[in-house]
């Protein structure tokens, strides 16, 4: 294949407290591809994301999305974060959650205006939560957060999206939703990374998949490395899964 | 109203509104506690401010002191970050620690002076318009009223510049890193403001009443609104209403006017806790009971779906069968009665054609849990709202 790379990560270290979570990982993401990372609890796979978008810092390492460090290249990258991860408590309704999603294009102390707003309400068509558009966010569903959250990351009009568990107690119909959503922004030639949980629908959802356990155990396309033996060395124990043709 | 009282009531509000700013967002960040440890501890620098400077309203002062404030900060971050103890822990082993130096270099070197520990804990507000700022000559007014002005100035500035960056990093600092608001930088940010506000309101209203202004507006504002900006204006309202109630209380009791002014806060609060519209806690009760008298409909009609035969459809029977005391199953009949849901004929209960599709409605949305088909049942029954 000669596509370009969109994501490349060069021994990259992280520690908690000296105590790594993942140690001296090298991968590369061609561009276009739809990627779940996949493995145990405590595998660092937030954390692998986390590092590449800056969030946290490495004791070693480096990473660069298209050939230029992350934070010359923010415009082009999306995050949406585990749903846990924040306080939906917080006074603040769905169209101004997905508003966020402008502020990096905007930079600091300029306000989002009309276009921003504008932008934000195709976002929420997209995701089909435009009824829900005034809603404070507490009141909304499980699956309806996942999908604020995904419209937020649209809104960003990336070329590569960062997805930490999207599909983390969130229901089949949304689940259904959110990856058709992803396998169009395949289609569109964008890059989307997925954390992911459930090994079953890999195959299905994915064209790409990345082992990962503190080490990376193996990376490329689902249909030549998704095997027993991938897993078996990701999970520790005998895995067997039927990949079905 | 003479021109001392209301000065002493401009000083409050100010006081009132510089502290909800920065405490809506503390609030919002879980974090009510570090304002309590700011507000102690800022006072060994403030001693050592006086110490050089003789002067309690000098800016160097306000500058230690707001360094002390941050270093209580960063001292909490540094313990809990050991992960031997959690962030309270952390909290209740800084504040005492820098407070009782404080008190310490007070009671050595400052006893002669008005810097006491009273006034630290207390303030001395009914003093601040005897204070006055003498420029060339010429009386502009109580010094406190200018030092708390101006970080009033640079709070509101900051504040309408970094608007979004503080709500973004305050909902989601994941995100807010990722697209380049670095969550440190607004973090200290935000502490700095609170320690110089903390500093400026300090001399006027003491340690205790700052955290009370920070804190009981904001949360009073919490549970009023669902949107960030009016709970920012709530909060604002709220403080101000409290400082101007409060010096008009403590005029006709005589008593502290920081005491109460707290008081207020904490009436403001008890009466939206009780009556809030949504979050309040009669609100609150209010609605569970009618969620269970609904569920009790529910039950009721789904039993009447799915018996045709009449003897379970006697009302005495459903009395007995449904296993409700007499009192709720009249409650559950005229509620039923009067939505039209339900007919009854020589104590006969059948389902009506609107009772029927209600039901049938019902079982849909409990069975997909999808909410478009009946959102136009929501205004009439809390059991859909989720």
């Amino acid at each position: 294949m000669s596509k370009q790379i969109a994501v490349k990560v060069d021994d990259l270290t992280v520690a908690y407290n000296y105590k790594p979570v993942l140690w001296d990982i090298d991968l590369e993401i061609p561009e276009g591809v739809l990627m779940a990372i996949v493995g145990p609890n405590g595998a660092g796979k937030s954390t692998l994301i986390k590092s590449i978008l800056g969030i946290l810092k490495p004791i070693a390492g480096s990473v660069s999305i298209y050939n230029k460090p992350y934070e010359d290249q923010r415009q082009l990258v999306a995050y949406v974060p585990q749903k846990g991860s924040v306080d939906w408590d917080f006074p603040t309704t769905a169209l101004d959650v997905v508003m966020m999603g402008t502020y990096g294009s905007l930079g600091w102390i300029k306000r989002p205006g009309q276009k921003q707003k504008k932008a934000a309400l195709e976002a929420l068509e997209k995701v089909g939560m435009l009824p829900f558009k005034g809603r404070q966010i507490s009141q909304l569903s499980g699956g309806q957060q996942q999908r604020i959250f995904l419209a937020r990351a649209l809104v960003q009009n990336a070329s590569i999206y960062f997805m930490d568990e999207p599909f983390q107690g969130v229901d089949a119909t949304t689940e259904i939703a959110i990856i058709n959503i992803l396998k169009e922004l395949r289609k569109a030639g964008k890059t989307v990374i997925v954390v992911h949980h459930d090994l079953q629908t890999v195959p299905e959802y994915f064209d790409w998949v990345t082992f990962l356990n503190v080490k990376k155990i193996a990376t490329g396309p689902v249909k030549d490395i998704f095997n027993d033996d991938n897993l078996t060395k990701t999970y520790g124990i005998n895995y067997k899964v039927s990949i079905q043709e | 109203m003479t021109s001392a009282q209301f000065e002493i009531q401009l000083i409050a509000s100010l006081v009132a509104i510089a502290c909800a700013i920065p405490g809506t967002f503390l609030v919002l960040r879980k974090m009510a506690m570090i304002s309590d440890a700011i507000s102690h501890s800022i006072l060994p620098g403030i001693v050592i401010g006086f110490f050089i400077t003789q002067d309690l309203n000098s800016p160097l002062l306000i500058i230690l002191a707001a360094l002390t404030g941050i270093l209580t900060v960063v001292l909490v971050e540094y313990i809990q970050k050991t992960g031997l103890v959690k962030e309270d822990t952390a909290i209740g082993l800084v504040f005492p620690a820098l407070f009782s130096i404080g008190v310490i270099m007070i009671a050595k070197n400052a006893n002669d002076v008005h810097l006491d520990v009273d006034a630290v804990l207390l303030g001395e507000l009914a003093f601040a318009p005897f204070d006055r700022l003498l420029i060339s000559g010429v009386d502009v007014g109580p010094k406190s009223l200018w030092i708390i002005g101006s970080i009033l100035l640079i709070t509101i500035g900051l504040l309408f510049a970094f608007f979004k960056e503080l709500k973004v990093s305050t909902f989601d600092a994941g995100l807010a890193a990722s697209l380049g608001f670095s969550p440190v930088v607004l973090h200290y940010g935000l502490m700095t403001v609170s320690s110089i506000t903390t500093v400026g309101a300090f001399d006027a209203v003491g340690a205790i009443l700052v955290v009370a202004l920070m804190i009981a507006p904001a949360a009073t504002a919490y549970l009023l609104t669902n949107e960030l900006k009016r709970m920012l204006i709530f909060a604002i309202c709220f403080g101000v209403f409290s400082a101007i109630s409060g010096y008009w209380v403590a005029h006709w009791l005589d008593a502290s006017i920081a005491g109460s002014i707290t008081t207020m806060l904490g009436l403001l609060f008890l009466g939206v806790y009780l009556f809030a519209p949504n979050k309040g806690i009669i609100a609150v009760m209010y609605r569970e009971k009618q969620q269970r008298t609904e569920v009790s409909l529910l039950t009721f009609l789904l039993h009447l779906k799915s018996h045709t035969e009449e003897r379970e459809r006697h009302v005495n029977h459903l009395n007995e069968h449904i296993n409700w005391q007499k009192v709720r199953s009249k409650t559950v009949l005229d509620l039923a009665l009067k939505n039209n849901m339900i007919q009854l004929n020589k104590n006969i209960v059948s389902l009506t054609e609107k009772g029927e599709d209600f039901t049938s409605k019902a079982i849909d949305y409990i069975i997909t849990n999808e909410d478009a088909q009946i959102e136009d049942m929501k205004d009439d029954f809390f059991l859909f709202r989720g």
